[in-house]
């Protein structure tokens, strides 16, 4: 049992990472992501990388299955239960409209139509007291007629369950043996946070994905079990751990961002053995960039998450890694609106047709045609060559539709377009950075960049630059480092309750109390999934001042008011530049997670066979760098021909299976122990 | 003659233009989100009752952050800036200062909105624009809890403090005399000086962000691009309106009563003229200076409404700035109600913009026809109870608006719900919420069937809500719209509007529109209906699949989609098409009955 396989489908491509610790062997694959029946895709790489199952202790795998049947609405029906008076919460939503000046703006439709919505008579009140009880008669009626629409899955969420689930539990099990073939959901049972509408749409999320997924895993696991498979199968959860498939099958909800937390997990990992304490996590795919922040080998995670964006989608409460996208990828499209400016995205050629240069059709320039033009990648080495680029089609189209009708001319002028491209991407990405930083009270200068995804290895010195930070890191195997993280990952469970007490002495036994009973809970479920193993608790508890509505997470290893109030105070001005010493605060809710460490390869082996000296071989290339204002011979290396220790300067290209790496003229690097590529920017 | 890299540097491009407009738009909208996360007011972190925005000297726009209010569009934050300069000379503006400005002649909107701004320095020590947030103060005293929320009001000087441009921070460091003033002329003060912290903070991170963009871009090359921004999109503006046809559009409509005189309606005839590329509001015929507080001045009524309007017609999806505005030409006299004087009581002035704006957009549908719907709920319909909260003993107050149905449109049924027009990104209390916190159970959070106007294409439906009291206490609203509900269009019928339903814990109910501190007893129930919007185009052309649908929801009854449509259904719930050509025959023409309609909602 020495072998840890890690398999991420994403959105094009399945990726997958194996790890032998007892031959000290590492082995990469991809193939294409097969959207019918993922499977086929992962069995596809378990065979191109020849893994033996049998010998595999763990297999941890990250999944857009459930954030794809939210998006593509292709679950089954659902219905819902809600306490009387009560049904159309689901379809209000909270009332807001996130286009100020549109008079027809709509948000995504409610996953439940009114006639599947049902009202029972139960009450709780909002201290937690019952003042209408549930009866069994009623359930039955209302178990019939779902049982005559055909309805497989059911949500239920009542108003306040969130201090008093009781109701919810029992209406719950009475479901289960009146309809033993339904998929059952509670709200209390994914979240414990108050808001109605935010539980209720949490409830019939999971209800809508459960069924889908829960085959899934099913049949995953007998595949692979089909192939001698005797270690356990991990599925990668939005709050960055992996958690057991049952777990998985009955809380899908929390698999929405199942495969971008792989790179954070990643970032953090490398991090810790790096001694890096600040870390922005740069993550640029096709369609979209992603930044995250890692301190001290932590990440924030946020408790609601909205299905397609806030704009128009419904939320989820689930602990979802604090990630900060913006619609800027390889594929996004440049165009001109209707006064002529010059835009990026969000519109994506996506994989395809993809970029004019792929010559699958596409005809509006991207963001990859730009890197191309300007020779920033290498139109024979995509993709490791498998895949030849169009440059003169690439050039054609960003001539015509851009180039022209701006006024720029000529050779020159092509190229500056190109670079200008570039630039107003870069712009895009830096926003999400400085949204990610400055929002939260850090100032990027002081964090180190990960850049990794197919784009990350290219920008990642142009952002560094636009935004100072002074060191871009690029881990092995960047194309496909998502998978790498989740190799890297452990199990982890978060719990949060609503809970509001003002900060004072008197408090803090029921404080602890709240925590205690929280930890007990996880414990046992713990224990359920995968037998008595150490678990370790951290506590948090978010807090605010008396009367505001937003509130601060604070660490809270001991329960101490003194502290607390203390440790408020400090993060609260960290972020927001002032506080106030006198006025009073308060407890809003109590965080709890709980983690138990996986058994995991040694980072070092995970950049495979490096060799001990450079090769001699030199080659060159002509690159556009803006602050040369013009083409510059560059040096090019093969990353996997770069030893440990090797260092060099820019302008240099760095190519490699999935990415490139683009160092401009005065960037120093060198590769470090683990295989990283540890880039010093010029300023 | 220089090389073209030179050249090239010396001059904006397209792509530098860009990268300027990008920088200059996310420092308002990076420093919104403090704000509104640190704030102590829920007008400030859920109604997004703030503006942040850059000036330049002359207190023009630059840029504006896009989330919050709509109402906030007319360039307050600019005229502030001016009378901040006239007062105090620019050259004794210090770096580091920060001027309060909330007077009502000038700013026209209740005194809770102050405007705070500090300077930006550039190069030579020189002041080239201004960082500026305006914020909703939690109560700034006056007569009422809140300040603004008396209904009833007849002087400015009963809703609050004024400040016409007053220094609260000298070379960074508080006037801790004017603070003093502050702290002792509120109900809240630990809330407002908190909220108070987190403008100034506001104002200097702003501050900071708009200078660190003019030493990395160049401080020419920022204001060039400012110019450029502001010329191109004034251009587009008038580019716009040049595309829709030249006409004189009226709309005449009335809002129910100013809260003194009960049952006088205020006249609200609007005039729309486009000629050319000039997009003229004409608001000489609405209702004078009000004795209520339903009155605001020139720039926070008239011309924001006017603004609101153009931007929904014209500009939806662009962040606006200086240039946004150019084609538009207000025409009121002085006196009006959407002009009052500077004494005028106007803490409610926000109650009748909603349905100004509804009604400008009403007056432009014959010439912008697929740009607008028919009349929305229309109103913010606040409401509120006051009393002691029997769990803890404290005083508590509790206050709420309505989000409701939306007006039907050539493209579709009306959406919503959501708050009124003027409003955005304002998200309802959840009602778990409101009873962990107040003496309050909420029985009932539904659609109310058959309020929707009718028509080809609906209204959306409003909500009713049931409070039940905990615990005696005092109750507040201000409801619009009921004698003129929210209009269909094109034919599409009125929908239902908002009004509050008390019933005592004996039984009796009666309808409230507007009041003050009426006082209820533990028991009693308070209904609230949001309103609903407005139908587009006759009900007998909607089609009768539509109708099936929405009668098989609940969204409406069936003797509702027979009597006001014209759809007869059978007994299997299928339409009727033999019973449903015959109905739609015989009753073509008889009007609607409105005002019968919402007295049998009123009894359910």
């Amino acid at each position: 049992m020495s072998v840890f396989v890690a398999v991420d489908t994403g959105g094009t491509f399945t990726d997958l990472v194996m790890f032998d610790s007892e031959h000290d062997q590492v082995r990469y694959t991809k193939s294409l992501t097969t959207h019918d029946n993922p499977i086929v895709g992962i069995q596809d790489c378990i065979e191109k990388a020849n893994v033996d199952l049998s010998r595999a202790m763990l297999f941890k795998h990250g999944t857009t299955l459930v954030i794809n049947t939210l998006l593509e609405r292709s679950g089954p029906a659902v219905a819902l239960i809600t306490t009387r008076g009560f049904r159309d919460v689901l379809e209000f939503g909270r009332g807001s409209r996130t286009e100020p000046f549109n008079l027809f703006y709509r948000r995504d439709q409610a996953l439940v139509p009114r006639q599947c919505r049902f009202e029972l008579a139960e009450r709780i009140s909002g201290t937690g007291e019952i003042l209408v009880e549930p009866q069994r008669d009623d359930v039955l009626t209302l178990a019939e007629k779902i049982r005559q629409l055909e309805i497989r899955s059911i949500g239920v969420s009542f108003v306040n369950s969130y201090i008093n689930p009781c109701h919810e539990h029992v209406v719950e099990s009475w479901l289960r043996e009146m309809l033993p073939d339904c998929y059952v959901t509670v709200g209390s049972d994914v979240t414990r946070e108050w808001y109605e509408y935010e539980r209720t749409s949490t409830a019939v999320a999971n209800a809508y994905a459960g069924p889908k997924i829960g085959s899934y895993v099913e049949a995953l696991d007998g595949r692979l079990k089909a192939k001698e498979f005797g270690g356990q199968l991990l599925v990668m959860g939005s709050n960055g751990g992996v958690l057991s498939v049952q777990h998985a099958a009955s809380a899908p909800v929390l698999l929405v961002e199942s495969g971008p937390v792989g790179g954070c997990i990643g970032a953090s990992a490398y991090g810790r053995k790096l001694s890096l304490d600040n870390i922005i996590a740069f993550d640029m795919g096709g369609t979209t960039a992603k930044c995250a922040l890692v301190k001290n080998g932590t990440f924030g995670v946020e408790s609601t998450y909205y299905v397609g964006g806030y704009g128009r989608g419904i939320p989820i409460r689930a602990p979802v890694v604090d990630i900060v996208e913006v619609g800027a990828g390889g594929g996004s499209i440049a165009w001109l609106d209707g006064q002529k400016r010059l835009q990026i995205g969000p519109k994506s050629a996506g994989s395809y047709p993809g970029p004019v240069a792929y010559g699958r059709g596409g005809t509006e320039p991207t963001v990859t045609d730009a890197n191309l033009i300007l020779g920033r990648i290498d139109a024979h080495r995509f993709q490791g060559g498998e895949m030849a680029l169009d440059v003169d089609a690439a050039r054609l189209a960003m001539r015509d539709r851009l180039a022209a009708p701006l006024g720029y001319e000529g050779e020159r002028g092509l190229l500056e377009l190109a670079n200008g491209i570039l630039s107003i991407a870069a712009v895009k990405m830096s926003g999400a950075i400085k949204k990610i930083t400055v929002q939260r009270g850090e100032n990027p200068r002081d964090f180190v960049m990960f850049a990794y995804g197919g784009g990350g290895p290219l920008h990642g010195c142009d952002l560094a630059r636009e935004l100072g930070i002074p060191i871009v890191v690029i881990p092995p195997q960047a194309g496909i480092f998502s998978a790498i993280g989740m190799l890297l990952s452990d199990i982890r469970r978060d719990e949060s309750r609503t809970f509001l007490r003002r900060l004072e002495i008197a408090a803090m036994p029921d404080v602890v109390r709240a925590f205690e009973e929280i930890e007990q809970i996880m414990a046992v479920r713990l224990a359920q999934d995968f037998g008595r193993l150490p678990v370790t608790f951290e506590r948090s508890v978010e807090m605010r001042y008396v009367g505001q509505y937003h509130s601060v997470r604070i660490p809270a290893p001991e329960c101490d008011v003194t502290r607390l109030r203390a440790d408020f105070l400090r993060i609260y001005r960290q972020q927001y530049g002032h506080a106030s010493e006198t006025a009073p605060s308060e407890i809003v809710s109590l965080h709890c997670v709980a983690s138990i460490a996986t058994a995991r390869p040694p980072i070092k082996g995970l950049a495979g066979d490096l060799p001990v000296v450079a090769s001699k071989e030199k080659r060159t290339r002509s690159v556009y760098f803006s602050n040369a204002e013009g083409m510059v011979e560059s040096a090019i290396f093969a990353r996997e021909a770069l030893p440990i220790g090797f260092a060099g300067s820019g302008p240099a290209v760095i190519e490699e299976y999935g990415s490139t790496t683009l160092l401009h003229p005065g960037d120093r690097f060198h590769i470090g122990e683990l295989g990283e590529i540890r880039i010093e920017i010029a300023q | 003659m220089k090389d073209r890299a030179e050249q090239h540097a010396m001059s904006l491009d397209p792509v530098k233009l860009e990268i300027i407009r990008a920088g200059l738009q996310s420092i308002p909208d990076l420093v919104e989100v403090d704000l509104m996360r640190t704030a102590f007011s829920p007008l400030i972190y859920e109604y997004k009752d703030y503006a942040v925005g850059l000036v330049d000297v002359e207190g023009r726009s630059i840029a504006l952050a896009q989330h919050c209010l709509p109402g906030f569009l007319t360039n307050v934050l600019g005229i502030a800036v001016r009378d901040g300069i006239a007062t105090y000379g620019i050259e004794n503006i210090e770096p580091g200062d920060a001027i309060l400005c909330n007077y009502a002649g000038l700013i026209g909107q209740h005194l809770n909105n102050v405007i705070m701004f500090t300077p930006v320095f550039g190069a030579a020590q020189r002041i080239v624009a201004f960082m500026a947030v305006n914020v909703h103060w939690i109560d700034i005293g006056g007569r009422v809890p809140g300040s603004c929320w008396g209904t009833d009001t007849t002087e400015l000087i009963q809703e609050g403090l004024q400040f016409r441009s007053v220094k609260l921070y000298r070379r960074g460091k508080p006037i801790e005399e004017v603070f003093r003033i502050i702290e002792y002329n509120t109900r809240q003060p630990h809330a407002l000086l908190g909220d108070i912290d987190a403008q100034y903070a506001a104002c200097v991170k702003g501050r900071q962000m708009f200078e660190q963009l003019l030493v990395r871009h160049n401080q020419d090359f920022v204001f060039e691009a400012i110019q450029t921004i502001w010329r191109n999109t004034a251009a587009a503006a008038r580019a716009a309106v040049r595309a829709a046809p030249d006409g004189v559009y009226d709309m005449n409509c009335f809002m129910d009563d100013d809260g003194i005189d009960i049952g006088k309606h205020v006249k609200l005839d609007i005039q729309v003229r486009i000629k050319g590329d000039e997009f003229i509001v004409d608001y000489s015929n609405v209702a004078d200076q009000l004795r209520g507080p339903f009155n605001s001045g020139i720039a926070g009524g008239a011309t924001a409404c006017a603004y609101i309007a153009f931007k929904y017609l014209f500009a939806p999806h662009e962040p606006a700035n200086e240039g946004s505005f150019e084609p538009v030409k207000v025409i009121i006299p002085p006196g009006k109600f959407l002009s009052a004087s500077a004494n005028a009581p106007i803490g409610l002035y926000q109650t009748p913009l909603a349905t100004v704006v509804d009604a400008i957009i009403a007056a432009a549908a014959p010439a912008l026809p697929e740009r607008v719907a028919a009349g929305h709920f229309g109103c913010v319909g606040i409401y509120g109870f006051n009393g002691t909260n029997p769990r803890d003993g404290r005083f508590f107050g509790f206050f709420d608006t309505c989000h409701g149905g939306w007006g039907g449109s050539m493209h579709g049924d009306g959406v919503g719900p959501y708050k009124t027009i003027r409003h955005a990104d304002n998200k309802d209390i959840p009602v778990e919420t409101m009873e962990a916190l107040y003496p309050l159970l909420i029985e009932r959070f539904e659609w109310c069937q058959d309020s929707a106007g009718a028509g080809q294409f609906r209204g959306g439906l409003g909500i009713r809500k049931t409070f039940r009291l905990l615990a005696p206490c005092t109750f507040n609203c201000a409801f619009e719209r009921f004698d003129y509900p929210p209009w269909g269009l094109n034919g599409g019928e009125p929908g239902v509007p908002q009004f509050g339903v008390i019933e005592t814990a004996s039984g009796d109910k009666r309808v409230v529109r507007k009041a003050s501190s009426i006082a209820l007893q533990q028991g009693d129930r308070i209904h609230i209906h949001t309103g609903a919007g407005g139908g587009y185009g006759p009900p007998k052309e909607r089609n009768g699949q539509h109708v099936q649908e929405d009668v098989s929801a609940g969204y409406l009854s069936a003797e509702h989609a027979r009597a006001v449509y014209g759809v007869v259904l059978n007994p299997d719930g299928e339409v009727d098409r033999i019973a449903t050509d015959r109905q739609r025959s015989i009753s073509a023409g008889q009007p609607f009955d409105i005002r019968g309609h919402i007295e049998r909602l009123m009894e359910l």
